[in-house]
């Protein structure tokens, strides 16, 4: 394993949930050490709190001095009342006056957590009270800890077991978390490795289970159709280029043979300056293309600047005007006043003149050509119609794809890029082209 | 004209160059970035024609260098490029023209005369006069030998590009360029028919017709 990976482990699903499994057992282990501290002191009080009373109650019963608590303490001793508590009363020389407790008195007054003493011969160990009475006598009461130590032993085996229950909880959790993320990202990875294989029909499974990685498994599907979707359009593209540039191309290339096997200055002349034109048609095919995938490609509008199209659509209108009048077109317009738009100005010129280049170019002379642009509801209708012969119906569909000639225009110039165009620069400005029903030939731009 | 041509193809280069020359310029010819910029530094050039893409230096940043350095010899930006932004983009680094390949050599011709003339700066800008018309920019009139002209907004503006390049041909994409707006070329012959409603408007009752079609380049006004 790479130093990387190896660096990265506590990245991996696996990794994630120890983690979360080893925080949780710690917590536990915390929690248990705090509550276990809590339980032992409370004992180690209550124990205290006994020894304090019983001493208390043997110095009130024998408040006429040792003689008293000595009577006091046999009588207990004798009834067995208290069998926890064991005691000691020594004069100031050390004698033992009372008490069957076997232990050394500690010399100072006061508690000792652990004192040593002995019962039927065997060494235990104490809680005491060591109490200072008038004349030197020192009374010593004791509590076996034994009760302590067992509650003691049993709250750690308690926590013990919590702790290592949860450490495997943890680890199993983890396996399974783990286990079932790695199979779902694993069908994915698979689907991925398929379409960098070349397998572009691939998709990702989708279980039902309506669940994250299924939220994520339809939008990763989604995006294949798209890109799909895409690749079909650039292949459909690039033959129909292949296609349309052959034609020109060989014309081309015909001319200029005719032009070489040619003596006759003039014939190659005429070869030559038909071979430019040719050869300039091509490159406005080249530029045309190139301006649609750029159009197309207009990620971001921010050249995009807000535009008063009234005037523009009036100014293109006037621009044409002379040009119909003299081809025997007659050009009306409806325009909305002020209808603002965000926009790029020459794309939307473009986009004008493409239309009304064609309709110039396909209908005949006496044909009415209506520009129109009105405001619907929230948007923009740009529209031209004419009343000329239209378009069959088999030619409507594929109208705004490149390089559709309608049948009749075949022998007319162009290149069959211009409504490509028209869609391109619609579609860039958050539009759509339209081609209405006929009579005539109508196109709509909703904006 | 002194012009230095910085291209680094060397057939679009020669092309240009001999073009040029047969038209009695004196041409010199740089194939760099770096180097083009310090022969044009060094000034004496009355224009510049400059690749957009160059090695060594790009044009853009070419011409932002030249400029900050003082250089104010006007600059005719070539570009393979034709995409949306980058004309203004060239504009802005501070060429005075744009012009996408292929072109026809006609059409650099004559940018590179209007811009060796463009620095000379007319009086009076309002008022233009080229022969016996006169232009008035801000009543938007039009006199030819004493008698008023009536003209259509267009017509008006096709005409002032004209006189105020008086002298030098304009060409149809020149034209459509600053009288339409338009970075494209309309199927429909939308300069020809403008020119020739201009034309006839002009010339009524006159003999003569100023507007001098030159053939396979475009337009041109004679100065006075």
């Amino acid at each position: 394993m790479a130093l990387g990976s190896l660096r990265g482990w506590w990245r991996t699903t696996f990794g994630l949930v120890a983690i979360v499994g080893v925080v949780l057992a710690l917590t536990t282990l915390a929690i248990g050490f705090i509550a276990f501290e809590a339980t032992h002191e409370a004992l180690e009080q209550q124990l205290d709190h006994r020894i304090a009373t019983e001493t208390a109650a043997l110095i009130d019963e024998g408040h006429d001095g040792p003689e008293g608590v000595t009577i006091a303490i046999r009588r207990r001793e004798a009834a067995r009342s208290t069998a926890s508590l064991d005691f000691l009363l020594i004069d100031p020389n050390g004698r033992r006056l009372a008490g069957g407790l076997d232990a050394q008195v500690p010399a100072s007054p006061g508690y000792v957590e652990l004192l040593p003493y002995r019962l039927n011969g065997e060494q235990r160990i104490a809680q005491s009270l060591t109490t200072l009475l008038p004349g030197g006598y020192r009374l010593l009461v004791a509590a076996d800890r034994a009760p302590i130590d067992e509650m003691d032993k049993s709250l750690l085996r308690l926590f013990a077991g919590a702790f290592g229950l949860m450490l495997v909880l943890g680890i199993f959790a983890a396996w399974i978390v783990g286990t079932v993320t790695r199979r779902r990202l694993a069908s994915i990875d698979r689907t991925a490795q398929a379409i960098i294989g070349g397998d572009l029909s691939k998709r990702v499974p989708v279980t039902g289970a309506g669940d994250e990685f299924d939220d994520v498994a339809i939008t990763l599907n989604r995006m294949l159709d798209r890109i799909g979707a895409l690749m079909d359009n650039l292949r459909q593209v690039s033959s129909d280029v292949a296609h349309d540039l052959r034609t020109p191309l060989t014309r081309l290339h015909n001319r200029l043979d005719e032009a070489l096997a040619s003596d006759d200055r003039d014939v190659q002349r005429s070869a030559i300056a038909a071979a430019s034109t040719q050869s300039r048609e091509l490159l406005d095919i080249f530029a045309a293309l190139l301006r649609i995938a750029e159009v197309e490609g207009i990620g971001s509008r921010a050249q995009f600047k807000t535009l008063n199209l009234s005037d523009l659509v009036d100014g293109i209108a006037e621009t044409y005007r002379p040009d119909m009048e003299a081809s025997g077109h007659n050009l009306t317009t409806d325009i909305a006043p002020n209808v603002m738009l965000h926009g790029d100005r020459r794309l939307m010129q473009q986009l004008l003149t493409n239309l009304l280049d064609n309709a110039l170019a396909h209908t005949p002379g006496g044909t009415t050509v209506h520009l129109s642009l009105t405001r619907a509801g929230n948007g923009i209708a740009l529209g031209i119609a004419d009343d000329g012969p239209g378009v069959p119906d088999c030619e409507r569909a594929r109208l705004f794809q490149r390089f559709t000639r309608g049948e009749h225009s075949r022998t007319t110039r162009g290149h069959g890029l211009g409504l490509a165009l028209v869609a391109a620069i619609a579609a860039a400005h958050g539009g759509t082209a339209r081609l209405a029903k006929p009579p005539g030939f109508t196109v709509t731009i909703a904006l | 004209m002194r012009i230095l041509i910085i291209e680094d193809d060397a057939e679009t280069s020669r092309f240009i160059a001999r073009g040029l020359t047969e038209l009695g310029h004196q041409v010199v010819a740089s194939h760099d970035g770096r180097d083009g910029l310090f022969q044009a530094t060094e000034g004496g050039f009355d224009a510049l024609v400059i690749d957009r893409m160059l090695p060594g230096l790009d044009g853009l940043s070419l011409v932002k260098a030249l400029r900050a350095a003082g250089g104010t010899a006007p600059v005719l930006m070539l570009t393979a490029i034709g995409g949306l932004a980058d004309r203004v983009e060239g504009l802005e680094s501070g060429a005075d023209d744009y012009l996408v390949k292929p072109f026809a050599f006609s059409e650099l011709a004559a940018r590179v005369q209007a811009l060796g003339r463009r620095q000379a700066a007319p009086a009076d800008p309002m008022r233009l006069v080229a022969g016996d018309i006169i232009l008035d920019i801000n009543r938007r009139t039009v006199v030819r030998a004493g008698q008023r002209v009536t003209l259509q907004p267009r017509e008006f503006a096709l005409l002032v590009e004209l006189v105020r390049n008086a002298g030098r041909v304009m060409t149809r994409t020149m034209l459509l360029e600053r009288v339409w707006d338009f970075d494209f070329d309309p199927r429909t012959n939308i300069v020809e028919t403008h020119l020739s409603r201009l034309r006839s408007k002009l010339n009524a009752g006159f003999d003569s017709d100023p507007i001098e079609t030159v053939r396979g380049a475009g337009y041109m006004i004679q100065g006075n």
